[in-house]
């Protein structure tokens, strides 16, 4: 039930790089979700498709990776993938185990759509008062 | 005039909450340079977090400083039963089904800035959306009550796994209700072996003083080796 305010942090942070960037649209979002991240990807989406015309990125795409929740074992140094939350080694069944993924929510990329003409002005502007200083 | 457009992808690759997890742990390391032991107190709804907190009050009989920060939906209702014996401040949500960080922080601003000893931050009743929020805790204790099915850390993995230590309150119902302590922590320890466990009736105040020792030690760890103990939280 709290997808939605971790929706819209993600789409805040989103628009934070956009505007750091330069960009001047958002085109793909990727995100990663494990199942120990406390968010169902389903809601996530439904999340996604309310917030994202508030947030003035509509138009994104977002893509979501599910990923499996992996372990080191602290015993063996093995390390294996966990299935339905069995949280024991799958070589020595020790559970004295680090989970080492899928445990999260994950912001991996965002795809920026640019102009470069514009990019190409302010270059020269920032090139010109560079020069003006010196 | 057509403009040329192009793409390119910028690699981000963390945590949508790494942000939040950052000020968390500058926070959990400024608790324990003051001394101040933070536990993040979770359960169902109804498990008994405001009358454990009451019971943990009542045996220190101002022996210790402690503080509470208490959150729900709405009233203040919880904060009023803890405000005979201790500071407390009622963080309403309004809505939201989980504390974060930052609700905590505006709390804090309003209790009186003491070095206390202990803060308990009581969550809202939810064993879902609060496993994903730290609070700046060293500690959070995961309250399961008799009257709750035994078999419920499995169908909660992650709560369960993020927690150092779960208490089985209402035990003075166990006779009557089909309650199994040994069968819910066997359940919980396949999740998270490290378990510590208490069982306690804050109403009788049974078991209440093995609970506030072992709140006790963790403290003076958290003195003693302050690295260890953050570590261990964030893990």
């Amino acid at each position: 039930m709290h997808e939605l305010s971790l929706v819209r942090s993600l789409l805040r942070q989103v628009e934070r790089l956009r505007r750091q960037h330069g960009g001047i649209a958002v085109e793909t979002i990727e995100v990663e979700i494990g199942p120990l991240s406390g968010v169902e990807p389903l809601l996530v989406r439904e999340a996604f498709d309310a917030l994202v015309v508030e947030e003035s990125l509509a138009g994104a795409e977002l893509v979501i990776h599910n990923v499996p929740l992996t372990a080191r074992c602290l015993n063996c140094c093995a390390d294996f993938e966990l299935t339905e939350f069995d949280f024991c080694c799958t070589s020595c069944e020790s559970r004295s185990i680090k989970i080492t993924g899928g445990d999260e929510f994950r912001l991996l990329t965002v795809s920026l759509q640019s102009d470069l003409e514009a990019e190409e002005t302010a270059k020269q502007i920032s090139g010109k008062s560079a020069g003006a200083r010196t | 005039m057509t403009t040329t457009t192009s793409t390119r992808t910028i690699a981000v690759n963390q945590d949508i909450q790494a942000q939040k997890k950052r000020r968390a742990a500058e926070l959990r390391t400024s608790f324990a340079e003051r001394g101040t032991f933070v536990v993040n107190l979770v359960s169902s709804p109804g498990a008994g977090k405001t009358s454990l907190l009451e019971a943990t009050a009542k045996y220190w009989q101002g022996r210790r400083s402690m503080a509470v920060l208490v959150g729900d939906l709405a009233t203040e209702r919880d904060a009023e039963r803890l405000r005979p014996f201790v500071p407390v401040e009622q963080l309403t949500t309004g809505g939201a089904c989980h504390l974060e960080l930052s609700l905590v922080e505006r709390g804090l601003e309003r209790l009186p800035d003491e070095d206390y000893e202990f803060l308990f931050i009581e969550n809202i009743g939810n064993l879902v959306c609060p496993a994903s929020h730290d609070l700046a805790e060293h500690l959070r204790v995961v309250l399961m009550s008799t009257t709750e099915g035994d078999d419920k850390p499995g169908k909660y993995p992650k709560m369960f796994r993020t927690s150092g230590a779960v208490v089985v309150s209402k035990s003075d119902l166990l006779p009557h209700v089909p309650f199994s302590v040994d069968a819910a922590l066997a359940d919980a320890r396949l999740i998270q072996p490290d378990l510590r466990a208490f069982t306690v009736c804050s109403l009788s105040g049974e078991g209440i003083g093995d609970w506030c020792d072992y709140l006790d030690d963790a403290r003076q760890r958290m003195l003693t080796s302050p690295q260890q103990v953050i570590e261990h939280a964030e893990k």
